[in-house]
């Protein structure tokens, strides 16, 4: 019996070992010596090194971790690749990083490079490279970041529901893990924001359920008004959200929250729906 | 002198009677929505316990909200017109972008709120200027305590930082300094306790840690300190999520609005900020925050314990070199739960075999009697026989 145990198990890291990242080492990028030994976490215990940030990543679905410390000439990086549940929870770990101020880079999904650290997501892995003493490393964080893409398996295509989201006056997209616009029922999608208020798109598993989270949420916003809108949909006032207008089509829940005075609330999501594919 | 863990939540039960004649104060502020309610789903006036912040005079309370995972300010602007009234954040949420929706959500009523950053600079310099950036965020000109974030031992609590609390008090950019910790408190709390620069100590306390959590809290109340509790509900420093089956089963069974009253019992705690992300979230913690901790809540925790008891390893160190055969045993146990916690064979194997090899070779089995006493009634020795018999081969 244990024999058997054992060889599922074994069975199972080959298997998962196909899939697996390359851990990264400090020999990636020439000249760079380990400094202490290389260190992996699971959900269990990434706590203990990041204590106070590691319910950030459990968050979007955290699998585990490895990383490395590597020094040359008196500057350590400290490199990391963490691995979530997939492509879209390790894109909305990247979103929920990045400073949108600042530029994004092209690596694997997207990145960005800042003056003492660099983020790129791919696949399902989300990398960090930070150097721990002040300066701008943008160049060496840059040459990192090339020599990990190439050792991360992975899509480099963003997630195609990035792209049903108008561009023009965006000012942020990012994969909401759990309770869209804070409310529950909204259990995981993505919101782009705007000056025109709060778009987003919330997938279901079936139509069916997305008629039942329909349903729920008339109840929850009381004195809503219908609206002719895909399969159906509903305009409503709320005291946090504003003005809201949210449809259902087929599984998609879709809508626009906080939509400001002077903007039309059903033709915002009018659009958005039709993006919807 | 408290010994067991059972006994650690037996013995607070005396302490709801304790609050509420000895803290609980009249509200300072009332809820009043600026404005109209949403007609359905309008909450119902939650009535507060208000508690002092030790010597910084802060009134808060009881009820915080910690901010780290919150994806949306309106969760956050409901909370302050429900009327809690001490939010906490950090520089490193989200890289920054936790600080500026708090900011934003709180904005309409920073002046009638506490609110908290923390900084994770390791230098005065590089925590100022951090401090710099947090209140460029938040939109604001001081934030009432600045944490120094994630410290474990008292070294960590180096000079050039208490320096920098020092000087950004003075500044007026800061009014209290603060230091949180995840681990080490054994040693790090009374550290702080007596240590002078010290105001606030934001620590992790739930009702599923070490007995001695009470007694270090106790003495940093009557030095004075405020005492902010996290990670308040059940599960410790793990955080089951919706969908897990144990989120689900600690939801169904209550436990975890009853982990919140077991920490809200405890007069020496000043506030708590429990995490939440949606306005239901807010709404069953601004009732929990109400209720009083009850027989029925103690069951439900102690039912809890017994489930997690038998496999859970909390890594306390207790049985550090205790083994007769030296063996590292916190670790071998945390490898079995990479296997058979979380499908993490490979990993649990890898890191088995990567113990020195007196280690790898010891066979518990073979032993004439287990010399590991776990206070926690982890069953030491089964969980080691199977850390060998799965890894070993």
């Amino acid at each position: 019996m244990l024999k058997t145990v054992v060889g599922i198990g074994l069975f199972a890291s080959l298997f998962t070992g196909v899939m697996a990242a390359a851990n990264p080492t400090c020999s990636l990028v020439p000249g760079w010596i380990p400094q202490g030994e290389a260190r992996s976490y699971l959900a269990d215990n990434l706590f203990e090194y990041m204590d106070g940030n590691a319910e950030g990543y459990l968050l979007y679905g955290f699998q585990n971790m490895h990383g490395v410390t590597c020094t040359r000439d008196g500057v350590q990086l400290i490199v990391d690749v963490s691995e979530f549940s997939d492509s879209d929870s390790a894109y909305g770990m990247f979103s929920a990083n990045r400073d949108l101020r600042q530029p994004m880079t092209k690596i694997g999904m997207g990145g960005q490079i800042v003056p003492r650290k660099a983020i790129f997501v791919k696949g399902q892995f989300f990398v960090e490279v930070a150097a721990d003493t002040e300066g701008d490393h943008s160049a060496t964080l840059k040459a990192w970041c090339a020599a990990l893409e190439k050792l991360q398996p992975g899509s480099t295509e963003v997630p195609g529901a990035l792209s049903w989201f108008p561009v023009a006056g965006q000012q942020s997209l990012r994969l909401v893990p759990e309770s869209v616009l804070g409310i529950r029922l909204l259990k995981r999608g993505y919101v782009g924001q705007y000056e025109t208020g709060k778009a987003f798109v919330v997938t279901e598993e079936s139509p069916a359920t997305a008629a039942a989270v329909m349903q729920k949420l008339r109840d929850r916003f009381g004195g809503n008004t219908k609206v002719e809108l895909g399969d159906e949909g509903f305009q409503a006032t709320d005291q946090y959200l504003g003005r809201v207008c949210i449809a259902r089509k087929g599984q998609y829940l879709i809508g626009y929250g906080n939509v400001p005075d002077g903007q039309d609330a059903v033709k915002l999501t009018t659009a958005l729906l039709n993006a919807v594919k | 002198m408290i010994k067991s863990r059972r006994n650690f939540l037996a013995a607070s039960l005396a302490l709801p009677a304790v609050a509420s004649a000895t803290r609980s104060e009249e509200p300072q502020q009332s809820p009043a929505p600026a404005r109209p309610q949403n007609p359905v789903k309008a909450f119902s006036t939650p009535q507060f316990q208000y508690r002092t912040l030790g010597k910084t005079g802060l009134k808060v309370t009881s009820l915080g909200f910690g901010c780290m995972i919150t994806s949306d300010g309106s969760v956050i602007e409901r909370a302050a017109d429900s009327g809690i009234t001490y939010f906490d954040t950090a520089r490193s949420y989200g890289n920054g972008n936790n600080e500026r929706m708090v900011g934003a959500a709180l904005k309409r009523k920073r002046k009638d709120l506490v609110l908290s950053t923390k900084t994770e600079g390791r230098t005065k310099e590089e925590a100022l200027a951090q401090l710099d950036t947090s209140l460029k965020e938040l939109g604001t000109d001081f934030v009432d305590i600045w944490y120094l974030h994630g410290k474990t031992v008292p070294a960590d609590v180096n000079d050039g930082l208490i320096e920098a609390q020092q000087i950004a008090k003075k500044a007026g950019k800061i009014r209290f300094a603060g230091v949180s910790t995840h681990s080490g408190q054994k040693e790090l709390i009374p550290w702080m306790t007596t240590n002078p620069n010290v105001d606030v100590i934001l620590t992790q306390y739930n009702f599923s840690m070490e007995p001695f959590m009470n007694e270090v809290i106790e003495k940093a109340a009557k030095a004075g300190k405020g005492v902010v509790a996290m990670k308040v509900m059940a599960g410790g420093t793990r955080r089951a999520q919706p969908g897990n089956p144990t989120f689900e089963k600690l939801k169904r069974d209550g436990a975890m609005l009853a982990a919140l009253k077991w920490v809200l019992k405890n007069p020496n705690v000043g506030t708590t900020i429990p995490s939440m992300t949606d306005m239901d979230q807010l709404e069953e913690n601004l009732r929990a925050g109400n209720a009083a901790f009850s027989p029925t809540d103690e069951k439900t925790l102690a039912m809890h314990l017994d489930r997690i008891t038998p496999s859970y390893c909390r890594m306390c160190g207790e049985c550090e070199g205790q083994c007769r055969q030296g063996l590292p045993v916190a670790d071998v146990l945390r490898f079995l739960t990479y296997a058979d916690g979380y499908g993490q064979f490979s990993l649990g194997r890898e890191r088995f075999l990567g113990m020195e090899e007196k280690h790898t070779n010891v066979r518990c089995d073979s032993c004439p009697g287990c010399t590991v006493q776990c206070p926690y009634g982890v069953r030491v020795a089964e969980r080691l026989i199977k850390a060998q018999d799965l890894f070993a081969c």
